[in-house]
This record gives C-alpha cells, sequence and structure tokens, in this order.
C-alpha cells in the first residue's frame, strides 16, 4: 500500500474487444482483486478516466451501491449518434460534497472538458433504471452532468450531450465518495493552450478546468 | 470431452441500438424495404468439459463474468459434442 | 499456369524451379503472366541471362524475390526511370527535379531525405521531426476499412522505422461524389459511400486505438475517384537526435519482430503496380490486410525502449514486398549481404511455402539489426510487452541473399543483381490541349452562389468525419482542426510536442486535383503554393515539403507526359520557394474501368513556429476590426468550384508567381511576429466569398466588403472578383490600433484595407457599381456549409420492442 491513488486512464484497452474496458477489468479482477478491495476497503482514491470508467463500471467499483458488485449494475455504451465523437462539451459539477475529487469545486460550476470516446452512454437495466438512478441521487452519487455553455442541462438534446447518456450523466462516484469515473479527459484540459478557443481569448496565464480534479483529489490527501 | 459452444449476445429489448439503426438507414438508403436491423456478436468456443452439464455451466458462468452485461444483455447458448 | 514449366526437385520438397532459361520471349511473358510477377519482357530477359550464366534454373522464390524488388511500388522503375518526351530525354525523374530541389537548396536543418522510411528534419538541438505520407489506394478500393487501417498501420511504422516516437497523424481522402448513381457503377467497383464509410472508419479505427492524434487533412471529391479511392496517410514523429542509428554489420542478427506472418497482403506490391479491373475484387483478395492497432501499439513501445537503450544497429519497416523488401534494401542500404532461415518465422497458418513466407505483407511487423551481444536483452524487453520477437538470420559480409528453409537453400542471388534492374525507358508526349472559358452571364446578386458553393462537397465542413478522429490524444494539440465554438476550419494544425518548450510543428497540406485536369504544371504548383500558404497563415515557416503523387498508367504517353510537367512545377516552384522536398511517394497505375484517374498530387507541408503563443487560428475575433487582403486577384476561376457549381471547367488555372507569393508570405510572418494579426485564413476554393464566409461565421460575427478595394488585373466583374481561385492570398484581420504598423510593415506587397467586421451578423458584399450584391445572415451560411455531411440523429430514440 504504496499508494494513495489508482488511476485508470484512457485508451483502448485490449482494443475494446468484446465491450469497452470489459477486459482489462477481467485481467485487474484475476491479478489483483484482494490488492484493490483492500485499496478500496481502506477509503484510498481510485480515478477511472473515459476508458478507465468504463473499467470501473465493467469491474462493479461503480456504481457500487452495495460496495463492490460481482456483476456490472450499470453499462457505458455505444453513443448515439453512432460513431466516436471528439469534443469539446460542458459539464455542471453536481455532487454535494462526497466525491473526493469535486468536493472543493463549487455546485453547481460548470467545467469545460473535451470528450474522445464510442461508448458513453451511461445505461441501467431498464426495469430498474427509475429506482435506480433514484437511488444515485439520494446517496449524492451523481457527480457531473452534461450541460449547455450557460448551465442549461442538456435533457439528452446532441450534441450537448453528446452520447445520450441517462440523466446526462458525464461522470458519477460510488457511495463512500472514493471511487470517480467520468468521460470527459481532465488531463487534455489541464493547460490553457490546450483549450479550443484560446487563441481567440488570449488568456494566457489560466489553467484549464480538469486541473481542478487532479487540485481537487490532491488537496484531500495533504 | 471437447464441445463447440456457440454463444450469442445481443441487446435486450427496450434499449436502443445505435448500429442497428444506422444499418437499417443505410440499407433503407440502398433501396432495400428493411423494418428493423438487429446487431447480436456470435462467439464460437471450442471448449473442453467433463460432461454436457459441466459444459452449460462453464458457458453461463463466461456469459456472467465476460462476455454479456447483464444491464443490456440478454445471451443465448448451443452446444454441440463433438466426437 | 503450364505446369510443364515448373519442376519439383525432390518428392516433397519445397522447392520448386522454373524452367526459364530456354524459354522464348513469348514464354517469358507468359512466366511473368501466369505467376502475377508483374515483369515486363525486358525485365524477364534479364533474369533470364542472369541464370544463363549461372548454369541453372531459378526457383520460384528468386523470382518473386527479384519480382518485388523490381517492382513500381518497390522501386519506383517510372520515377528512376529514363524518359523520352518532346525529343527530350529525362534520366530519371526524381533526380532532375524532386530531390533536386533539396540538393541545389541544401538546408542545413535537412538531417535525411529521400533515404529512410522516413525524411527527417531538425525540430531543435535534442529533436528531429520525422515525416512520411503513404498512398494506400489500391488496397482501399478493394476493401475500404481495412485497406484504410493498414494504411495508417503502414505509415506509423515508417516513422517508428527511423526511430521517432510517432506524435501525429494526417489523412487526405479522395472519394467518387456519394450521391452516384447505382445503376451505372461498373463490375467490381464499390460504390463511393460504401466506400467513404468504410475508409473514414478504417482511420479513425487505427489512429484512435493507437492513441496517436488525427490532426489533419481533406477529402476531395471528383468523378474520376469513383474507380480510384484515394487514400493518403501520413505520419510525423520526434526522433532524438542522439539515437537515430544507422551502424549495423555483418553478423549483426535479424531479428523480426511483431504479428504474425500469414497469406494476408501477398502479392500486395505487384498488385499496386497494376490496373484494377473487374477481376480484381475476386484475384486482389489475398491482398487484403487486416489491421491489428493493439499489436503495433505494443511493437512500438518495445521499439521506443529498444531505441533508448541503443541496443539495435538498424531498423525498418515491413511494408510493401514483406520480408523480401526489409531483408534486402537493408542489406544493401549497409553493404552486407544476409543469410535467412525462413522456417524461423513465426507462422499464422502453418501450410505457407517458403516464397509465401518471404513476399507476405502481414501487418504489424518489423525488422531490427541487432549486434550478438544485444539479442537477449532485447527478446527480454519485446517478451515484457508480449509481442513475438525472433532472430531469422543474419547480415553478412558476402554480398549474397541466401534464403534457406528448413534444409535446402531455396535462393543464392547476387546482391548486386537484385539491386541493379534494367531501368524502365518510356515515352511520353505532352501536348496543349485546347480549354475555353465559359461565357456566363453574370447574376445580379450572388446570394445564391455563395450559398451554393459553400454546400459543395468539396467546400463543406467535414466535421462530422473529424469529430471520429481522435484529434486531441497526447493532449498537445494547441491548434486543432475544427477552431472555437462553431468548429471553423483551420488552416493547420500546430502540436507542441515538448512540455518544457513553446516550440510548435505546424502541419498543412495542399491539393488542387480540378486544376489537374487544366494543367498539371499549374495544379502541382498551385498545392505546393497552398500547402505552404495554409502553414504560413497560423504562423508556420522553414517549411519542409512532402509529395504524393496518385497518376494513371504511366505506360500511356499523355498520362506520362503530364506527370513529367507536374514534377516539372515541383522543382521550379519548390526551389524558388526554398522549401526542400524530403520524403515522398507515388501511386501509379490509378485505372478501373470507369477511366483513369483525374491526376493528383498532394503536398504536405510541415513548418515549425518558434512560439505557439504566437499561433494565429481563422475565426473572427471581434467586431470594429478592420478586414484587409494581401495578394493580387487576378481572373483565374478555371478549375474552380465556381464554374464547377455552373457545369464547367473552364482555362484560366491559377498559376503561381513566385516573386509576389514569397512577399505575401514573409509579410505575414512578419506580421505574426508582430502580434499584427487578429486571425487570418487562406484564400482558395471559392475565392475570397468563401474565406470571408468562414472567417465570419466560424467568428460569430459579421463581415461587410467593398469589391472596388481589391487589388486585382483589370477584373471588372463581381463575381470574378469574389470567386477566383488566384494563389498566394490571404485574408486577416487587423485590430484599428495595428493599422500604421501593418501597413507600414506591408509595404512592397500587394494589400488593401477591404472591409470591416460587424457588430451586425450578416456577411454583406459591395459589388464594384456600388449595390450590395451578397447579403446574408452568417447564420444562414454556416447552415449551408454545415448541412451537405451533418449528422442526422438528434432526438434519441428507443428500439421497438
Amino acid at each position: 500500500m504504496d499508494f494513495q491513488i489508482l488511476v485508470i486512464p484512457g485508451g483502448f484497452s485490449f482494443g475494446d474487444y468484446v465491450r469497452a474496458g470489459v477486459i482489462l477489468a477481467r485481467l485487474l479482477s484475476a491479478k489483483l482483486d484482494k490488492e484493490i478491495r483492500d485499496f478500496v476497503e481502506d477509503n484510498r482514491a481510485i480515478l477511472g478516466i473515459c476508458n478507465g470508467f468504463q473499467v470501473l463500471v465493467e469491474y462493479g467499483l461503480l456504481p457500487g451501491f452495495e460496495g463492490i458488485s460481482e456483476y456490472p449494475e450499470a453499462t457505458l455504451t455505444t453513443n448515439i449518434p453512432q460513431g466516436y465523437n471528439c469534443r469539446w462539451i460542458h459539464i455542471k459539477q453536481e455532487n454535494k460534497n462526497k466525491c473526493k475529487f469535486t468536493n472543493n469545486i463549487q455546485f453547481g460550476k460548470i467545467l469545460n472538458l473535451p470528450i474522445a470516446h464510442s461508448e458513453g452512454r451511461f445505461l441501467f437495466p431498464k426495469e430498474k433504471e427509475e429506482q435506480l438512478i433514484e437511488k444515485l441521487y439520494e446517496n449524492d452519487m451523481i457527480v457531473l452532468r452534461y450541460c449547455d455553455e450557460k448551465g442549461e442541462l442538456a435533457e439528452k438534446e446532441y450534441p450537448i450531450n453528446p452520447n445520450g447518456s441517462l440523466e446526462d450523466i458525464a461522470g458519477i462516484c460510488n457511495k463512500e465518495g472514493n471511487i470517480f469515473g467520468l468521460m470527459p479527459h481532465p488531463e487534455r484540459a489541464f493547460y490553457w493552450w490546450q483549450k479550443p478557443n484560446w487563441t481567440k481569448n488570449k488568456q494566457i496565464s489560466e489553467y484549464g478546468d480538469g486541473k481542478l480534479i487532479f487540485e481537487n483529489i490532491i488537496d484531500n490527501l495533504i | 470431452m471437447k464441445y463447440l459452444l456457440k454463444i450469442e449476445v445481443s441487446l435486450k429489448s427496450g434499449h436502443s441500438d445505435p448500429e442497428g439503426e444506422t444499418t437499417n438507414k443505410l440499407l433503407t438508403e440502398l433501396g432495400y424495404i428493411v423494418d428493423s436491423v438487429d446487431v447480436s456478436k456470435l462467439y464460437t468456443i471450442q471448449l473442453n468439459a467433463k460432461n454436457l452439464k459441466d459444459a452449460k455451466l462453464k458457458a453461463e458462468e463466461m456469459c456472467n463474468r465476460l462476455l454479456a452485461n447483464p444491464t443490456k444483455d440478454n445471451y443465448s447458448i448451443l452446444i454441440e459434442e463433438q466426437e | 499456369m503450364s505446369s510443364n514449366l515448373i519442376i519439383q526437385n525432390k518428392p516433397n520438397s519445397k522447392l520448386y524451379e522454373i524452367d526459364l532459361v530456354k524459354a522464348s520471349n513469348k514464354e517469358l511473358v507468359k512466366i511473368s503472366t501466369n505467376f502475377s510477377l508483374g515483369l515486363n519482357l525486358r525485365e524477364m530477359k534479364t533474369v533470364q541471362k542472369y541464370f544463363q550464366k549461372q548454369q541453372r534454373y531459378p526457383t520460384y522464390l528468386e523470382l518473386e524475390t527479384i519480382a518485388q524488388t523490381w517492382s513500381e511500388h518497390c522501386f519506383h522503375k517510372t520515377f528512376k526511370g529514363t524518359i523520352k518526351i518532346n525529343n527530350k530525354e529525362i534520366k530519371s525523374l526524381l533526380k532532375t527535379y524532386i530531390s533536386k530541389v533539396t540538393k541545389e537548396i541544401n538546408p542545413d536543418w535537412c538531417v535525411s531525405v529521400f533515404e529512410d522510411n522516413a525524411g527527417i528534419v531538425n525540430f531543435n538541438k535534442e529533436y528531429g521531426i520525422a515525416a512520411k505520407v503513404e498512398t494506400h489506394n489500391h488496397p482501399s478500393a478493394v476493401e475500404p476499412f481495412g485497406g484504410a487501417a493498414t494504411g495508417v498501420g503502414g505509415v506509423i511504422r515508417d516513422v517508428l522505422g527511423v526511430w521517432a516516437d510517432p506524435i501525429a497523424c494526417t489523412d487526405v481522402l479522395g472519394f467518387g461524389p456519394l450521391n452516384f448513381d447505382y445503376r451505372k457503377l461498373p463490375l467490381g467497383v464499390k460504390h463511393p459511400k460504401y466506400v467513404y464509410m468504410g475508409v473514414t472508419a478504417g482511420i479513425s479505427a487505427y489512429g484512435n486505438n493507437m492513441g496517436i492524434p488525427t490532426v489533419n487533412g481533406a477529402i476531395y471529391f471528383d468523378e474520376s475517384y469513383t474507380g480510384n479511392v484515394i487514400v493518403y496517410c501520413g505520419c510525423l514523429g520526434l526522433v532524438p537526435l542522439s539515437k537515430f542509428r544507422k551502424n549495423a554489420k555483418p553478423n549483426d542478427i535479424i531479428l523480426l519482430v511483431g504479428g504474425k506472418t500469414g497469406r494476408d497482403g501477398i502479392h500486395g506490391v505487384t498488385f499496386a503496380s497494376t490496373e484494377l479491373t473487374e477481376e480484381s475484387e475476386v484475384i486482389s483478395r489475398p491482398a487484403v490486410q487486416i489491421a491489428d492497432p493493439i499489436q503495433e501499439e505494443k511493437v512500438k513501445r518495445a521499439i521506443i525502449e529498444v531505441r533508448d537503450r541503443e541496443l539495435a544497429s538498424a531498423i525498418t519497416d515491413l511494408g510493401g514486398g514483406g520480408l523480401s523488401s526489409a531483408i534486402g534494401e537493408t542489406a544493401e542500404r549497409y553493404n552486407c549481404g544476409a543469410v535467412v532461415e525462413l522456417q524461423k518465422v513465426p507462422l499464422k497458418n502453418k501450410d505457407l511455402a517458403p516464397w509465401e513466407i518471404y513476399i507476405s505483407e502481414s501487418q504489424e511487423r518489423m525488422l531490427l539489426i541487432i549486434p550478438p551481444e544485444n539479442l537477449e536483452k532485447t527478446l527480454e524487453i519485446f517478451s515484457k510487452e508480449d509481442v513475438d520477437a525472433t532472430a531469422i538470420g543474419k547480415l553478412i559480409s558476402k554480398r549474397i541473399l541466401k534464403l534457406i528453409f528448413g534444409t535446402e537453400v531455396v535462393a543464392n542471388l547476387d546482391m548486386s543483381f537484385i539491386f541493379s534492374p534494367p531501368l524502365s525507358q518510356k515515352k511520353a508526349i505532352h501536348k496543349k490541349r485546347k480549354f475555353i472559358e465559359p461565357i456566363l452571364k453574370e447574376p445580379e446578386n450572388l446570394n445564391e452562389e455563395i450559398m451554393q458553393i459553400l454546400s459543395a462537397p468539396n467546400i463543406a465542413s467535414k466535421e462530422s468525419i473529424i469529430r471520429t478522429y481522435d484529434h486531441e490524444v497526447k493532449g498537445n494539440t494547441t491548434l486543432k482542426p475544427l477552431q472555437g465554438k462553431y468548429s471553423g476550419p483551420n488552416d493547420a494544425a500546430v502540436i507542441k510536442p515538448l512540455q518544457k518548450s513553446w516550440k510548435g510543428i505546424v502541419i498543412s497540406c495542399g491539393m488542387n486535383p480540378k486544376y489537374g485536369k487544366i494543367e498539371t504544371y499549374w495544379m502541382a504548383a498551385s498545392s505546393i503554393d497552398e500547402a505552404i500558404r495554409n502553414n504560413i497563415a497560423v504562423g508556420g515557416r522553414r517549411i519542409a515539403l512532402l509529395d504524393n503523387f496518385t497518376w494513371g498508367n504511366p505506360e500511356k504517353q499523355e498520362r506520362l507526359g503530364s506527370l513529367v510537367k507536374a514534377c516539372e512545377a515541383c522543382y521550379d516552384i519548390a526551389l524558388a520557394f526554398k522549401t526542400p522536398f524530403i520524403s515522398g511517394k507515388d501511386s501509379l497505375y490509378n485505372e478501373s474501368p470507369l477511366g483513369s484517374v483525374t491526376p493528383t498530387l498532394l503536398i504536405s507541408a510541415v513548418g515549425i513556429i518558434p512560439d505557439i503563443r504566437k499561433t494565429v487560428s481563422m475565426e473572427i475575433k471581434n467586431p470594429q476590426n478592420m478586414l484587409y487582403i494581401i495578394g493580387k486577384t487576378y481572373d483565374e476561376l478555371g478549375g474552380s468550384e465556381y464554374y464547377s457549381s455552373k457545369g464547367f471547367l473552364g482555362k484560366n488555372v491559377p498559376k503561381v508567381r513566385p516573386k509576389q507569393a514569397i512577399n505575401n508570405f514573409n509579410a505575414i510572418t512578419k506580421a505574426i511576429d508582430s502580434n499584427l494579426i487578429e486571425s487570418c485564413h487562406d484564400i482558395s476554393e471559392g475565392g475570397i466569398a468563401v474565406s470571408a464566409a468562414e472567417m465570419a461565421f466560424s467568428g460569430g460575427h459579421g463581415i461587410k466588403i467593398d469589391l472596388l478595394k481589391i487589388p486585382n488585373e483589370r477584373i471588372d466583374r463581381n463575381d470574378t472578383l469574389l470567386f477566383s481561385e488566384s494563389n498566394s492570398r490571404f485574408l486577416i484581420e487587423v485590430n484599428k490600433k495595428s493599422k500604421n504598423k501593418l501597413e507600414k510593415l506591408l509595404k512592397g506587397t500587394v494589400f488593401s484595407e477591404i472591409g470591416e467586421i460587424t457588430e451586425k451578423p450578416n456577411f454583406s458584399v459591395n459589388g464594384l457599381n456600388g449595390k450590395t450584391v451578397i447579403d446574408m445572415e452568417i447564420r444562414n451560411l454556416r447552415k449551408s456549409w454545415i448541412g451537405t455531411f451533418n449528422r442526422e440523429v438528434k432526438k434519441n430514440k428507443t428500439r421497438r420492442n
């Protein structure tokens, strides 16, 4: 237990074969299940970005209503409209104070981050959908939702919600708030020159919004 | 014993299938009168197992552990005994 | 095939010999055809003479080795051979025109040109930029997804093949019209829409999976691309100059790494060097390669580690011709010979014959040359990545190529023979063809015209495709292909490859196939000008060029004549601009049942920007700013989008006037460095009208232009002024405060203030007679521009039960 944070970054682990993220998830659980369970139980932080979020869901670490589930309780599946989509979007921080990665970011703050994926549509089993959404809210597990630049929720309108995600969900955390997964890429919005409009605004001294998330978790460790 | 498994993983009804819908649209554009297109994945697996019951058990386990996500996927299993 | 020509040495032997020594001319041609060798009679006779001297029959594998090495794809016969044209003899197109530019300019910042898998130029003291653009037309015509994906995979390996870490991909594509009538499609030709979807999906699948951003490109549509799809895949890499090693020597081990070898891609090379016919669909199947980007990702990681630990003495990729090209060319480069044991090659299919192993084009393989003392360490690196690495032979000092399969010697050839094929001798003619300018009545207002041109396939937004490519993975893309909120079309992409440096790489391209229908000289000249001005427009400079030719059958004299003309332009214009060529590739024989391909030269430009903070994007920034034009407008509507929208081709193709152009380029660079430019957009297809409209709707503000103020050469029509595609011009947005400084700086350049940025979101143009000729809301213009290729699905639907 030499480390405090486990980050599963984006990428196409194992070519996204079978389903995005599932092979890495199964491999991790076959080889490191005990270590990961200890890590989680010790309330250490786990972050999954894009493909990493898909891995956390397939592993059963997220949403994790009752701890780590044996089978996935949700899925991140094919975008609607279909296909890979690389664009900058707006999201709203809607976690009250549970998520260790966002608890210092003001509730309702709008962040500008890029997405780049083809399977980002968050989904519950149809028959349990309403009940599980309810549970997400109840336990303060919703973290990021797609919205327009003014903060109006997308309500599934494309491209404000770029993948048709349920409840415009872009990121969730577990019940304890130490495991967080999101489809957008905060690491691609760390410096000002990564932003899409810097040639217009010339805000040369400013960082991107992605930095807030990394800063937040490190502040929590100190 | 050797068994041949054919496992088909398809979407549960009620879920949208963007790949199927896109294909549908294209086929329609090509002039076919198409009512619906469903896309599924077929895995053909050569399996070693003790007996048919064991093979069936293992096949289901494979589906649950890897091939299907119960949130959205149905699966069907066909088993053939080989010599 | 006539079986009496084949002799099997021993029963059950894998060794076949071909009775060539006594064959007549007719039989020689038959042997070449029956075995798909793609060799002509002169070449077959050279082979015959060699074996007569050796007093033995060639083995089938030897014939294949020779055929692969001498193929158009590997040896570039046409570009290296002699051509007789209009009583003149050209010794080699490559040396007479293309590489001569670089030789004459001789810039000290070029590290390696026309020599390795990719060209290399300096980036800074420590790093070089490696660049390569490949053509993958033929494979993509047969299997669009696989062909395009393996095109990307191949060019990434080219960059790895000079020890560079791939950092960005580019792609330029050409398709037939997407609404092509299905009933007119000949057998064996796939519908453009199918090809379009497959190719774009293949490109995105490979680049995205590898985690390499696809940052620049273009998509063109032309009738002639229906039967001859164009797929240009490019890749840039960063190479630590101290690790760029080339010192292989005898006794070094030949290590084959990466994917297993199978039957895929057999005869890809000879296939790429002949015309596609109805039968291509059937015969070419084995030529189709299957892509596995995940394998290549692992190969990449291992190779970078081998590089950093300096374990290898040489490297090359396995592309066209497979092992046969890679081993032969490596041994030749280091003045060695080679011994290879083919039974050691890891196989996908156990029953592969030795000749199939030797020429297979299975993907994701590379060849490393390793000094014996480093072998163990190298093998460990590959095993850690779970990638096959197999020692299959070694370099030797004797200049022979010896191939062994088990206990049999299956080939034993002199290196000097393999690498001195008879030079091709071709004839070409160049005739001036007659074209005429159409007689068009000038429309009262041009609102309809601008809408129509903005929605024309060659101009309309390609956002729906560009967004399926991950263009910012790695997080270094500081100027993206789509600009800002309205996804404006940036002229070039900028990459900031190093964490601790503000220096950037600027990537752009130019391609003008429509001009090639009138005169290939000016088509080539325009492509060079366009690639460079795109680069200049965002702040790029010190530009290196890459050339990619797609042409028809060079055996046809007129086609070859037009190729010679294009090469002449490459020399004249690139030399004038002092922009060296560093790498190139040609794809000839692009013929289909629908006819020959429109001669198409892609020029890719790689520049640098000393400080990325100076980068200029193309969208209008602020109302109250002024709009300037740099460069003179001529009556040059030949091959323009305007004529094409009216159903004409025309005659007055845009020319390049190097002296004026250089003035304009230098002025823009200076103005950017002095922070005097708010936005800059090059003027190309669709002329001033399209360029200004794009700037307006991409920035969300209006633009007002006065045509009386546009510097021109005797033009008295509004439509000509607005839509002429004269080269070397830019539109720039300037803050009023910078007016004096800018105008002082522009002295000696043709320029003029032509209008202003307006709060009112309209694009409006005052004509020569003072009347308004265009007045449109920018959101309507944008709608036309976006509409052609937009994603149609808006609302989410659930599937029926």
